[in-house]
């Protein structure tokens, strides 16, 4: 098909009209970048089971499966029987006791072995307990017998019951326990892996070439890549939030709007680093790996799940960096606790502190050239 | 005046120089082509110009990317293969900051002339081969520049396009704009007004078609001639 003729003496093309509204023509690339990043993402069905699918997945074996309430710890009686004890185990709750009784203790270290049960309590000829034995392999299983046993001695001492209130948290639920620090690794997920591989995908298909020819500059296109992961991260901790609230039972008991607020801190860190990543991954898979390799010590090392002051300095100074320890912080305080920000300014302050030095780190590593 | 230009370019990926002191100079208007083997340095070249690449050494023009009178066509696909023609084509020219209406008659031109009209809703990624290199064309001419860098734009495409492509360029040509073209083909490059052969990251030659033809048949005679 022909091209519409246009006069040979009409000489050199003159530059077109920009758009009308465009005084600032750097947000209607923004804007553009923005918008065909969200046809992207809607079209690409991967990347929809990301935002949607892993913070379900997430928040159901958080909140359902990995529980720290250890129940049916298996227990035997060993030399003798004894009713009272059977009873007091019982009452408990948290025992479940064989029926038949092991005849000595090489006996119970055997059961031990072998898995039948986890605790063997030898009884006197009166019926009293001499010794327990705990399976120590089980971390969980071992400190919440011994700490069940212990009450349950204590209960039946002539000592005055010492009343204990616990507070923020009074049935010591591992799911009102892990469900703020839930939400900092749903973000993370989003914020630290979709920007990454956005970024990374734009460059293995070659896209990013197109994009350096135009007039779009460094921090629009890194301001346009990261906008639509905040959207959705933001959209993502609503979602938590309602689930959390109607699944679980966990509510927000602090300021909703402070929690949103530290969140963008954080994500705006998280962001950076998700921007760094992409600057040093050549593809898709690279990315991926990096973000695992990030990820798991946000997980394993921001107080989420063990606490800070049980780590040697040696590995704590870590954890002091990643942006998920002072959020896993605010979110327990804001949502548990009920704090305002006077009780969070230190987590503030370095939040924001995180999130200059990783996005300006980032800034400084994203080139619009191909070398 | 000098629309196009490469001083003394070298350009080295590691210990490979792809590029070893090239000297090109595009006056305004003009359709030059650049034409040689596999690896010669023509792609880099053009990035360098694009300003894509850092020189090592040399001075280019325009040399610096996002110039809105800078149309680059880059050689394969570019573009967004989940979005569609129309959503590319609307991405690109918002990026070049065109109102909706000039937009819609540069696109609406381009596409005729590229015959992907009826495509418009398609997503770029079922296009075939030759119909996504048009596409690439059309979303580098968007903005109308007056300087075109064109990196083997015909490759994979079917010899009608490349005919339709060929009046394009042409067209682009007579209506003023300065275009260097980088070409494997040698039979296209016969229509340039000059022609500078590209061996091993230098210029082995360089003039008018006829000029590099001299007694040979063809320009590519002329260039196995040279470079053997």
């Amino acid at each position: 098909m022909a091209l519409a003729q246009t006069p040979v003496d009409d000489a050199a093309p003159a530059p077109l009209p920009r758009r009308a509204g465009a005084s600032r023509p750097g947000l209607q690339r923004l804007w553009s970048l923005v918008r065909k990043e969200f046809i992207e993402i809607r079209r690409d069905r991967r990347t929809l089971a990301l935002i949607v699918g892993v913070p379900l997945l997430l928040l159901v074996i958080f909140g359902y499966a990995a529980n720290f309430e250890v129940q049916h710890i298996t227990t035997e009686l060993v030399g003798h029987d004894s009713m009272p004890v059977r009873q007091a185990l019982s009452a408990n709750g948290r025992f479940a006791v064989r029926s038949q009784v092991a005849p000595d203790t090489a006996s119970a270290e055997s059961d031990i072995q072998h898995g039948r049960v986890a605790v063997a309590i030898v009884l006197d000829a009166q019926g009293l307990p001499s010794q327990v034995l705990i399976d120590g392999s089980n971390l969980l299983i071992a400190t919440t017998a011994e700490r069940e046993l212990t009450a349950l001695q204590h209960g039946t001492s002539t000592a005055p019951p010492v009343h204990v209130v616990v507070l923020y948290n009074p049935t010591l639920s591992s799911t009102d326990f892990m469900i703020p620090g839930l939400i900092g690794i749903i973000m993370t997920q989003v914020a630290l892996v979709l920007t990454a591989l956005g970024v990374v995908r734009e460059r293995e298909r070659g896209t990013i070439e197109q994009l350096m020819i135009t007039p779009v500059t460094k921090l629009e296109l890194m301001v346009g890549k990261t906008i639509p992961y905040l959207i959705i991260a933001l959209f993502d901790l609503t979602f938590v939030l309602l689930v959390s609230s109607l699944l679980f039972g966990v509510h927000v008991r602090g300021d909703v709007a402070l929690l949103f607020g530290e969140a963008f801190l954080f994500l705006t860190a998280t962001l950076g680093m998700g921007l760094t990543i992409s600057t040093l991954a050549r593809t898709q898979l690279q990315a991926t790996q990096m973000s695992v390799f990030v990820q798991l010590p946000q997980m394993l090392l921001s107080g989420l799940i063990f606490p800070l002051a049980a780590m040697p300095w040696g590995v704590r100074w870590i954890s002091y960096l990643l942006p998920l320890t002072y959020f896993a912080a605010v979110a327990r305080g804001v949502m548990l606790k009920g704090v305002g920000i006077s009780d969070l300014w230190t987590e503030t302050i370095a939040l924001g502190v995180l999130a200059v030095a990783y996005v300006g780190f980032a800034a400084l590593r994203f080139k619009k050239t191909l070398d | 005046m000098i629309e196009i230009l490469a001083e003394g370019v070298v350009k080295a990926f590691g210990r490979t120089r792809v590029l070893d002191g090239v000297d090109v100079a595009v006056p305004g208007g003009e359709l030059w082509g650049v034409v040689g083997a596999d690896g010669a340095g023509k792609t880099t070249l053009l990035r360098c110009i694009a300003g894509l690449l850092q020189v090592d050494a040399g001075r280019v023009l325009p040399g610096r990317p996002g110039q809105s009178r800078l149309g680059f066509s880059q050689q394969g696909f570019h573009l967004y293969p989940d979005l569609t023609v129309d959503e590319n084509i609307a991405f690109i020219g918002r990026l070049y900051g065109l109102d909706r209406a000039t937009l819609q008659s540069s696109a609406e031109e381009l596409l005729a002339f590229a015959g992907l009209r009826d495509r418009r809703a398609s997503l770029a990624g079922e296009l075939s081969g030759g119909m996504q290199q048009k596409l690439t064309l059309v979303c580098s001419l968007l903005h109308r520049p007056p300087i075109l860098l064109l990196d083997e734009p015909t490759t994979g495409v079917d010899p009608l396009s490349r005919l339709e492509f060929w009046d394009l360029v042409e067209h682009l040509h007579v209506r003023g704009s300065t275009v260097l073209f980088a070409s494997a083909y040698f039979d296209e490059v016969e229509r340039c007004d000059r022609v500078v052969y590209l061996d091993h990251g230098q210029v082995a030659a360089a003039g008018t078609p006829d000029e590099l033809r001299g007694a040979h048949a063809t320009l590519e005679e002329a260039f196995l001639e040279l470079t053997s």
